[in-house]
């Protein structure tokens, strides 16, 4: 994508930053990519939710009364399965 | 002009809204597309425009909810997941 790329002169930049800002810019590039892994997540949370929740004849522009706590329930729910898999894995791997 | 840094800032910024914004344009038409197009007929009809219009908000509605619902989550399980890989370092 062109709009990815970096200038020379601005590459040139980099080079002749201060300790201190390059430390700035590698926190703001770790929150950064923390906000956007963040976001995959949710991203693929509503897919995933979407699907399994807004099932009946779209009316409306807003979730109705089912729909709202079927997709709290579903991220909920989700977690709570993440959390199972990740401690079975826990135990197999201490019971090695 | 502004420096290296802030330059590599708004990059990144501008980047990451850009990205954010053209995983939920994907998934919406991928979305509404089936549930309000089963049958492409010759153009989109206004039924077909209304569904998608209200298919959107909806969508995004959803996207509102599951962030808060997740971020509460991950909030409250932060001390339990931190790092998040289920095999330790």
């Amino acid at each position: 994508m062109d709009s990815s790329a970096i200038s020379t002169e601005l590459a040139e930049g980099l080079k002749n930053l201060s300790p201190r800002d390059k430390q700035e810019l590698n926190t703001f590039i770790t929150q950064e990519t923390q906000k956007s892994q963040i976001q995959a997540t949710i991203h693929s949370l509503t897919d995933l939710c979407f699907k399994k929740c807004i099932t009946s004849k779209i009316s409306g522009g807003q979730l109705d009364r089912n729909e709202q706590p079927c997709v709290q329930n579903c991220v909920d729910r989700y977690m709570d399965a993440n959390m199972v898999v990740i401690r079975h894995l826990e135990q197999m791997r201490t019971h090695i | 002009m502004a420096d290296a840094k802030t330059q590599i800032m708004d990059q990144i910024r501008q980047q990451s809204a850009l990205s954010n914004a053209r995983s939920l344009i994907e998934k919406v038409n991928e979305h509404c597309f089936e549930r309000c197009v089963p049958k492409p007929g010759s153009s989109l009809s206004s039924a077909e425009t209304t569904c998608y219009t209200h298919c959107m908000e909806k969508y995004m509605a959803a996207w509102n909810t599951v962030s808060r619902t997740y971020l509460a989550q991950a909030q409250k399980g932060a001390g339990a997941a931190a790092g998040g890989s289920p095999f330790g370092s």
